[in-house]
């Protein structure tokens, strides 16, 4: 359940580049990589503190999402998505690479120190604390999240995805924009990715991969992008489907293909699709 | 302030011209547009109209010569500080935010007006930008439709629609880049019988292929041809020029 709340986080911070700015990023493994590093190096050779840690996980992705962004918001359409999976492999090379720092793909396994909340301790060692933990995150990203997009930046994001030159003929700087709603999206893969390693109390070169970017794509695709409600819907019918099949057969990566492009092609606006369509 | 510019003239090219390779698409146009004025810019497929409305707007750069707004060069700014500093445009193919409602559409233009640096405000909160955006649906008469998604609404209603956006961001000039295309003569007698309620008082540049339309709406006339300026003046004075007779109206 934990790890599920997890890919709802990432989910919904890829919804927000693609669902809403209508950016399809495979670059956010890499925030999602990073982010467990943030959290799994400070602890490991600094004895820094969990909330430290889950902190760096958010600051230090969105900052390698503002130097990725400024040059992949640069293009648009298809280039886009390849310059953004380019630099995931570009990342998960290095990480895989520079061994003595990340562990390579064998990974960092640590011990996440208890958080001190004042009152009382929350240890990442105990399962239900951390399911806590990541339950209260995720929500509060949510809420973050369902606030921004009903803002006028939100709109703003909206606009650039609805029509780019309309948005800016009416003077939106877009790329500006494109740009914000990157490091945004990044700095929450990247609290994803922390939160993921605070639960397994190990973080990989593996992590980096840009086929982690996928699981979001299929999530967001399977649930309806554009809509918040709609990844997270996804997310937990995708990774419930993973759990209950893993057991019956092999090839569960299969029945989620076909999930997939049955969605495709017969709701491709997801399971929001659906439901709204029964409303009407 | 540049030479040459008389009192009311808001835009001013220069000696402007561009080259799209060996192409000269704009070949030293010079050409003023007054305050409160509805000139009209006229001439045969390829004369270089729309490329001169990109000039204008940013979308493209002049290779030579200059654009003045107000006095102030905007020769190479981007398209959203050209918006910025007071010029809007409609596009010959309709450009508009397909999936949002039509309240929404109008919305984007006018919230763009404003600056925010709280992200969490709900952008409904804003009243006046409520009340601004209801103000131009009722003017574009396009109320009833407000909770419509654009994309559903009638080719004549997203034109009109179009030029409402555009109008949203509170222009001090205005391009239409041909607003009756693809309609029928039917169909442009409404627009343009909408379009006089709605652009009255405004300054606007209009690139119109209907003569009907252009001689109705406008207060004079410039005449492209090869990218060059063939003739200006009253609408009079155009239909009567021998030489635009010769290479534009045909006869």
């Amino acid at each position: 359940m934990t790890e599920i709340l997890v890919w709802v986080l990432f989910a919904i911070s890829f919804d927000l580049i693609f669902g809403y700015t209508g950016l399809l990023s495979f670059g956010q493994a890499l925030f999602f990589g990073l982010g467990g590093y943030a959290v799994a190096i400070p602890i490991l050779k600094l004895g820094a503190g969990t909330g430290t840690g889950l902190l760096l996980s958010v600051l230090i992705p969105a900052l390698f999402a503002v130097i990725v962004g400024y040059f992949s918001v640069k293009l648009s359409g298809i280039h886009f998505v390849i310059i953004t999976i380019i630099f995931a492999l570009i990342g998960s090379t290095l990480g895989e690479t520079w061994a003595w720092l990340t562990g390579g793909a064998d990974g960092l396994v640590f011990t996440a120190p208890p958080i001190e909340l004042g009152f009382f301790q929350l240890d990442p060692a105990d399962i239900k604390s951390t399911y806590y933990l990541v339950l209260t995150v995720t929500a509060l990203s949510y809420l973050f999240l369902s606030r921004l997009v009903r803002s006028p930046l939100g709109k703003v994001f909206v606009a650039i995805r609805e029509n780019e030159e309309r948005a800016r003929l009416i003077g939106y700087d877009v790329q500006f924009h494109k740009l914000l709603s990157f490091v945004i999206a990044g700095g929450l893969s990247g609290l994803a990715g922390g939160l993921y390693t605070v639960a397994l109390k190990y973080a990989s070169a593996t992590f980096l991969h840009w086929s982690i970017s996928g699981h979001a794509v299929v999530y967001a695709i399977v649930g309806g992008g554009g809509t918040l409600i709609g990844p997270v819907l996804g997310a937990g019918l995708i990774m419930s489907l993973e759990h209950y099949l893993v057991n019956l057969l092999q090839a569960t990566d299969l029945v989620v293909g076909a999930v997939l492009v049955s969605m495709l092609l017969f709701a491709p606006r997801g399971i929001i699709g659906i439901l709204q369509g029964r409303r009407k | 302030m540049a030479e040459g510019i008389g009192s009311g003239v808001i835009l001013n090219l220069a000696k402007v011209s561009k080259s799209f390779g060996g192409l000269m698409a704009v070949n030293y146009v010079n050409l003023s547009v007054r305050k409160g004025e509805l000139r009209a810019l006229i001439g045969p497929n390829g004369a270089g109209k729309t490329t001169l409305l990109n000039l204008i707007t940013g979308i493209h750069t002049a290779t030579s010569g200059k654009v003045l707004f107000k006095g102030e060069d905007i020769t190479r700014l981007s398209p959203d500080r050209i918006s910025r500093k007071g010029i809007s445009r409609t596009l010959q193919v309709t450009s508009l935010f397909p999936g949002l409602t039509v309240y929404d559409n109008v919305w984007a233009a006018v919230q763009s007006r404003k600056t925010f640096f709280n992200p969490f405000v709900r952008a409904e909160r804003w009243a006046d930008v409520r009340e601004k955006t209801e103000a131009m649906l009722e003017l574009t008469g396009l109320s009833g439709k407000a909770q419509t998604v654009c994309s559903e609404l009638s080719y004549g209603d997203q034109r009109i629609l179009e030029m409402g956006i555009a109008l949203s961001t509170e222009p001090d000039l205005l391009l239409l880049d041909e607003p009756t295309a693809g309609l029928s003569t039917q169909e442009s007698i409404g627009l343009v019988k909408r379009m006089r309620a709605l652009l009255s008082g405004r300054t606007i540049l209009l690139v119109e292929h209907d003569m009907g339309v252009v001689m109705e709406l406008s207060d004079r006339i410039t005449v492209l041809h090869y990218g060059e300026v063939l003739a200006e003046g009253s609408p009079s004075e155009i239909m009567e020029s021998e030489e635009v007779r010769k290479v534009y109206l045909g006869t």
